[in-house]
């Protein structure tokens, strides 16, 4: 005789209540994890999509991602000259935001060598890669932009001639791919007024030692250089020694020089670690409520029958049924409400604003772990009413 | 033959300044089919014997024979599975009537002879036979909450009788109920004890009830005062 089906079927609603509040809380626990994973998705999916045999950035420092680096875009020729090195291309990524279709949006534009060069986006889904040196660009379908719209950056627009659904910024902003001169234009375009005012005052300063004429002409040749990159992407010729082709950039051109898995790893023990920490933490947080919650329900179910359960020892039940009924409770609102947070989260995880990444293992990592828990929460209740004194049916104590 | 035997039986609680001796050297005995009352006012330690008697009270001393089976002599004897026995042997009927809520009429019967394992057809038979006896039978899915005071009663003596058991021990079995549904209750009591030669125990304080019982025990401060 099913005791905890029973039971169940008296109280329907508050069981569905119940399982409707702590398959929420599971959902929340199923959706941490997913954007713990999808933290460290979005924190290197550009590194994933990009994949070149090494990332050469400035000296001593982590970037382009980890931290900013700063190099002049001919830098890379020097690296085409480097044994075993097949290609070296330029490669700008910054963050923005811009109205487009009225709205503010956040995302980064990646610049790069269009014409055979590393750095683009390797899976397109709907229209083609950049083929013109300006004003086209492949987007990331969340900007909620269409294949042949116009978008405007800088002085001028771009028209959208393809759609990636691969990279995102470490944010989980879309990334919009443009031709490096174009990204390296929209970078350093400055209003009209401010070039002219920055070139008044260093010909002021100019004047002190040179004539005006002289000085205006230097301050012309002075202006900032806008030919600035963050990193050089290289490919390396097949059979080329990776580790030999490191060394020899880092010792003869002095650059600091990764490997994809370096760069990852970069990102992971710095911009995404502190982040990855905390949701790790919410996490185990989650878990812990959700079992205090059940261990909660439970007793309170149980104490609601401890009468019925004295009753039952008195009529000469073993501790088996006793222990079975409570068990089966507690396992029962485990497992359902675990289901219904599966299905709501497969449902809802579109969604959300932020990326959310299920994968299998995670879900089967929480269905052990709320498995466990709703066992360990049945203790509670297993320990009192296997305490109960079947006394209590008689005597009314 | 006996089906229970007690001798010089005692219970303390406590010790010291704070001891109390709930029950004190008490003898009795019951044949199988007889019908027996323990009367007293509150505190003379009907409760104590009766839970001592069911086996879940451990006494201070004395003996508990039960089915020829010494169960106690100064300490329980051991080798001796009492929830199996009162499961097997033993059948409970309580002053709130005490039905699992969340089972109906029916399988609050069915949940004893779940529990020997007697299951399917068998065990329905045997739940439509008690509930028709106990004229019972029409409101068998019922739970208990929608069954009167009577009514639930009624399906506590049939739950007490499912695994035809030796002794049926009551407590105060008609105090919830009006005098004359109390007497119908008695009636059956004294039917059951009758026609399948089951021993009945029965605490009570309610003189009125006790008519035609073979043997009414008398206690008062924890010792047995008077028998008739």
């Amino acid at each position: 005789m099913d005791l905890a089906v029973y039971d169940l079927k008296l109280q329907k609603g508050r069981f569905i209540a119940t399982i409707i509040g702590v398959g929420l809380l599971f959902t929340i626990v199923l959706a941490m994890n997913g954007l713990y994973r999808g933290n460290i998705h979005d924190g290197l999916a550009v590194i994933h999509a990009t994949n070149p045999d090494l990332w050469v950035v400035e000296r001593y420092r982590g970037g382009p991602f980890n931290e900013q680096s700063s190099m002049p875009e001919y830098y890379h020729y020097s690296l085409k000259a480097v044994p075993g090195v097949e290609r070296a291309s330029p490669y700008i990524i910054y963050t923005v935001e811009r109205q487009i279709d009225n709205e503010s949006r956040h995302f980064s534009i990646v610049g790069y060598d269009v014409i055979g060069g590393l750095g683009g986006p390797q899976k397109i889904y709907a229209g083609r890669g950049i083929q013109q040196a300006h004003y086209e660009m492949v987007a990331h379908a969340k900007l909620g932009v269409r294949l042949g719209d116009k978008v405007p950056l800088g002085l001028h627009t771009y028209k959208v001639v393809g759609l990636t659904k691969e990279a995102v910024d470490n944010n989980g902003d879309p990334v919009v791919y443009i031709s490096l001169p174009d990204a390296q234009e929209i970078l350093y375009q400055k209003d009209n007024e401010e070039v002219r005012a920055q070139r008044e005052r260093l010909a002021r300063t100019l004047q002190k030692s040179l004539s005006p004429v002289a000085a205006a002409n230097l301050a012309e040749a002075l202006a900032p250089d806008t030919h600035i990159i963050n990193a050089i992407l290289v490919r390396l010729k097949p059979g080329a020694d990776r580790t030999a082709v490191a060394n020899h950039i880092r010792r003869w051109l002095y650059f600091s020089v990764y490997t994809t898995q370096d760069e990852i790893q970069l990102m992971l023990k710095g911009k995404l670690s502190g982040m990855t920490k905390q949701l790790l933490l919410f996490r185990t947080l989650l878990m812990i409520i959700s079992v205090v919650i059940i261990a909660l329900v439970i007793y309170t179910f149980t104490m609601e029958k401890i009468r019925s359960i004295a009753v039952m020892k008195l009529i000469g039940a073993p501790n088996l049924v006793i222990v079975r009924l409570v068990l089966e409770q507690s396992l029962l609102l485990t497992l359902t409400a675990f289901l219904f947070a599966l299905v709501s989260i497969n449902l809802t995880y579109p969604y959300f604003p932020k990326t959310i990444v299920l994968v299998p293992e995670d879900e089967v990592f929480t269905f052990i772990v709320v498995l466990l828990g709703g066992l360990l929460a049945s203790v509670l209740g297993l320990w009192q009413a296997l305490k109960t004194e079947p006394a209590m049916a008689l005597g009314g104590k | 033959m006996a089906v229970l035997k007690i001798e010089g039986l005692s219970k303390i609680f406590g010790s010291g300044r704070l001891e109390v001796r709930a029950l004190q050297d008490i003898s009795l005995s019951v044949e199988a089919g007889e019908l027996v009352a323990l009367m007293g006012p509150s505190g003379s330690g009907k409760t104590t014997l009766l839970l001592c008697v069911s086996l879940i009270l451990e006494p201070t001393m004395g003996t508990i024979v039960f089915d020829n089976v010494p169960i106690y002599q100064n300490g329980w004897t051991g080798g001796v599975d009492i929830r199996r026995l009162r499961r097997e042997k033993m059948g409970f009927i309580f002053q709130s009537h005490n039905l699992i809520p969340f089972l109906s009429a029916r399988q609050n019967v069915l949940f004893p002879l779940d529990l020997v394992g007697v299951k399917g057809p068998e065990a329905q038979t045997r739940v439509t036979e008690l509930l028709d006896s106990m004229e019972i039978a029409e409101r068998a899915d019922y739970l208990p909450a929608l069954l009167s005071g009577g009514e639930q009663q009624r399906v506590a003596i049939s739950r007490a009788l499912a695994n035809r058991p030796k002794l049926i021990l009551a407590d105060e079995p008609t105090a919830s109920l009006d005098t004359e549904r109390g007497k119908k209750v008695m009636g059956m009591l004294k039917k059951i004890a009758q026609e399948n030669q089951t021993a009945v125990i029965t605490v009570t304080h309610d003189a009125r009830m006790v008519e035609g019982f073979d043997c009414i025990y008398h206690l008062k401060d924890g010792r047995m005062d008077y028998t008739h």
